[in-house]
C-alpha cells in the first residue's frame, strides 16, 4: 500500500532524529505502526476499554478509509500532530456499536476531527436503528450546540474549530461527561500507553495484564539491572588493577587478524614479567618480542586446536589489552 | 526500544573520560575503591548522555555530586555542572500521621459494597508499588504525578540497559584476555620445561 510506505519514511525520519527523548521515539514507532495493528487485537491494560477488535470482526474495508484520510497530509511529523494523533486513537475507542453501517459512519467522523458540521450531515444520512447508543445521541446533541452556540455561517464554524486546541473526545456510553472525569480518563489512557512501552522493554512481560503485576515486574528488572552494574564494576575492578580498557575492543570486531606466523619460543618472558609486576622497564625491553604472538600458529601442535576455537579478533583485541597494560 | 550503538559509543566515551581523572591515583588502591571509582564514573556518564533533560539524571548526578564532587565537576565541564549540583529538588512532603486519620474519617462516612471494596483495595495495591518504583527510580520521590515517573522509568530502563551493556562487553573482553594470557603462560611454561 502505498500509504503504509509513506507512514513508514515518516516514521523512519522520526525515529532518526537525534536527541530525542525515548518517549517520543518510542510514541512514533506506537504511532505508526499501530495504524495497521488496529485492526488487530491489541493488548488491555485497563481491561478493555480499547474495543479494536470489533471494528475488526465487522468486516469493514477500513483501510481505505485510513488511506483517504491519510491523502489529506493531515497527519505530518511533527511532534504538536503526535497528540493529535493520540486524540485520534482515544477517539477510536467506542462502546457497543452493534450495526455496520454506524460503525462505518463513525469511522468516517472520527477520522475528520475537525469538521463537526459535516459529522452531523452525515448522521442524518446514516439510518438509525433501534440499537441506537447514546454515544451518537451525545454526538449529535454535541452538534448541534456546536452549531447553535456558533453562528450559524459555515464558514464561521470552521474557523473556530481550526482555532480551538483542544482534543475533543467523545464520551462513552453510560461514561460521566463532566471535565473532571474527561481529564481523569485521559490521564489514565496516557498511564496506560506508557505502560505498554514498558511492556515492551522489560523482557517477559507480555502476560502481564494488570497495573500492579507490571509494576512488579518493572520495579524488578530495574533492580536487577542496578545489581548488574554493580557486580560487573567489582569484576572490572578485580580483572583491571589500574583501570585502563581498550575502547577499540568493542567496536573493532570485524578487525581482519594479522598473518599467520610460526611462533618463536622466546616469547614467555614478557608475560610472566608482566603479571608478576615487575618493574616497567624490564618489560619493555620484552615488549619487541610480543609482535610474533599476535600471529597464531598453524603448525605447532598445542596450539592449534586453540586457535580453530576461537575468532581471531578476539584474540587481537587481547593482544591490544596487553599492550595497554604495558602503558604503550 | 533497545540501547542503539551510538548512545553505547557515547557512554563509553564519557566514561573513559572519567576514569582518567581517576587514573593516575590509582597506585595504592584497594579493590572496593577501584570499583567505587568505576561505578561512579559510569553513573554520571550514564546520567550526562540526557544533557539534564530528564528527571532521574538531575538526581542521579546530585546524587553522585555527594559522594565524589571533583568528579561531577570535571566530567560535566560547563556552566551545567554549577547548576546541576546546586540546584535544590521540591520534596513532596506527605506527614503520613494526617493523611491516615484524614482517610479514616473519610472512609467511616462512605458505604462499602464488595465491588467498591475490591476496587479500592487494588487500588491501594497500585499506589503502593507505585511507591516501590518511586524508591527505585533516582530521583523518584520528586516526580509528582505516575505519567511523569512512568516516562522517567523508560528512560532510565533504557539508559541502565545501554550502561550494562556495554560493561558487560568490556568485562568479557578483559577476561578473555586475560584467561587467554593465562592459558598461553601455561602452555609455553610447559613446553619450556620439556624442551
Amino acid at each position: 500500500m502505498m500509504m503504509m510506505n509513506g507512514e513508514a519514511t515518516e516514521a523512519e525520519l522520526f525515529l532518526n532524529c537525534a536527541d530525542m527523548s525515548v518517549l517520543e521515539r518510542q510514541r512514533a514507532q506506537l504511532n505508526y505502526h499501530h495504524l495497521p495493528g488496529f485492526f488487530s487485537n491489541s493488548s488491555t491494560i485497563n481491561g478493555g476499554e480499547i474495543d479494536d477488535g470489533f471494528l475488526a470482526s465487522a468486516g469493514l474495508d477500513l483501510p481505505e478509509i485510513y488511506g483517504e484520510v491519510h491523502g489529506d497530509a493531515r497527519i505530518s511529523v511533527s511532534p504538536g500532530n503526535i497528540t493529535n494523533e493520540s486524540g485520534n486513537s482515544k477517539k477510536r475507542k467506542f462502546g457497543c456499536v452493534d450495526t455496520e453501517t454506524k460503525v462505518f459512519n463513525e469511522k468516517k467522523k472520527m477520522m475528520m476531527m475537525d469538521r463537526e458540521v459535516e459529522v452531523e450531515e452525515e448522521e442524518e444520512k446514516s439510518k438509525i436503528t433501534e440499537q441506537s447508543t447514546k454515544s451518537i445521541m451525545k454526538m449529535k446533541n454535541k452538534a448541534k450546540k456546536e452549531q447553535n452556540s456558533c453562528s450559524n455561517d459555515s464558514s464561521k464554524v470552521t474557523k473556530d474549530s481550526q482555532r480551538t486546541d483542544y482534543i475533543h473526545v467523545r464520551a462513552r456510553r453510560g461514561q460521566a461527561t463532566d471535565s473532571h472525569s474527561i481529564a481523569e480518563r485521559a490521564r489514565r489512557e496516557k498511564i496506560s500507553e506508557r505502560m505498554k512501552f514498558l511492556q515492551d522493554l522489560v523482557p517477559g512481560c507480555e502476560k502481564i495484564t494488570g497495573k500492579a503485576g507490571m509494576l512488579d515486574e518493572i520495579i524488578n528488572y530495574v533492580q536487577s539491572l542496578q545489581r548488574q552494574v554493580e557486580f560487573l564494576s567489582m569484576k572490572l575492578a578485580t580483572v583491571s588493577p589500574r583501570l585502563d580498557f581498550n575502547i577499540d575492543d568493542i567496536f573493532a570486531k570485524e578487525v581482519v587478524s594479522a598473518p599467520m606466523m610460526n611462533l618463536p619460543n622466546t616469547v614467555m618472558p614478557p608475560h610472566m614479567m608482566v603479571n608478576s609486576g615487575y618493574p616497567h622497564d624490564m618489560v619493555n625491553s620484552g615488549y619487541v618480542h610480543f609482535n610474533p604472538m599476535q600471529q597464531v600458529v598453524t603448525s605447532s601442535d598445542p596450539l592449534a586446536c586453540f586457535n580453530n576455537g576461537q575468532s581471531a579478533t578476539m584474540w587481537d583485541s587481547d593482544v591490544q589489552n596487553l599492550y595497554s597494560s604495558l602503558g604503550v | 526500544m533497545q540501547p542503539t550503538s551510538s548512545m553505547k559509543e557515547e557512554f563509553l566515551k564519557k566514561w573513559q573520560m572519567g576514569l582518567q581523572i581517576y587514573r593516575p591515583l590509582i597506585d595504592n588502591t584497594s579493590v572496593s575503591e577501584r570499583r567505587k571509582a568505576i561505578k561512579l564514573s559510569a553513573d554520571v556518564a550514564m546520567a550526562s548522555l540526557r544533557k539534564g533533560t530528564t528527571c532521574w539524571s538531575r538526581a542521579l548526578i546530585q546524587k553522585t555530586a555527594t559522594e565524589d564532587n571533583f568528579l561531577v565537576r570535571q566530567m560535566l565541564s560547563g556552566i551545567k555542572a554549577e547548576t546541576l549540583i546546586n540546584k535544590k529538588l521540591p520534596k513532596v512532603m506527605c506527614h503520613r500521621k494526617i493523611v491516615r486519620r484524614s482517610k479514616m474519617i473519610l472512609r467511616r462516612r462512605q458505604s462499602r459494597s464488595a465491588i467498591e471494596e475490591v476496587a479500592a483495595k487494588a487500588r491501594k495495591l497500585v499506589k503502593k508499588k507505585t511507591q516501590g518504583l518511586r524508591n527505585v527510580v533516582p530521583g523518584g520521590e520528586f516526580m509528582s504525578n505516575d505519567v511523569l515517573l512512568i516516562q522517567e522509568t523508560l528512560d532510565y530502563i533504557v539508559s541502565l540497559q545501554t550502561q550494562v551493556n556495554v560493561m558487560r562487553s568490556i568485562v568479557d573482553a578483559a577476561e578473555a584476555g586475560s584467561e587467554r594470557t593465562a592459558y598461553y603462560l601455561g602452555k609455553l611454561k610447559f613446553a619450556i620445561e620439556d624442551g
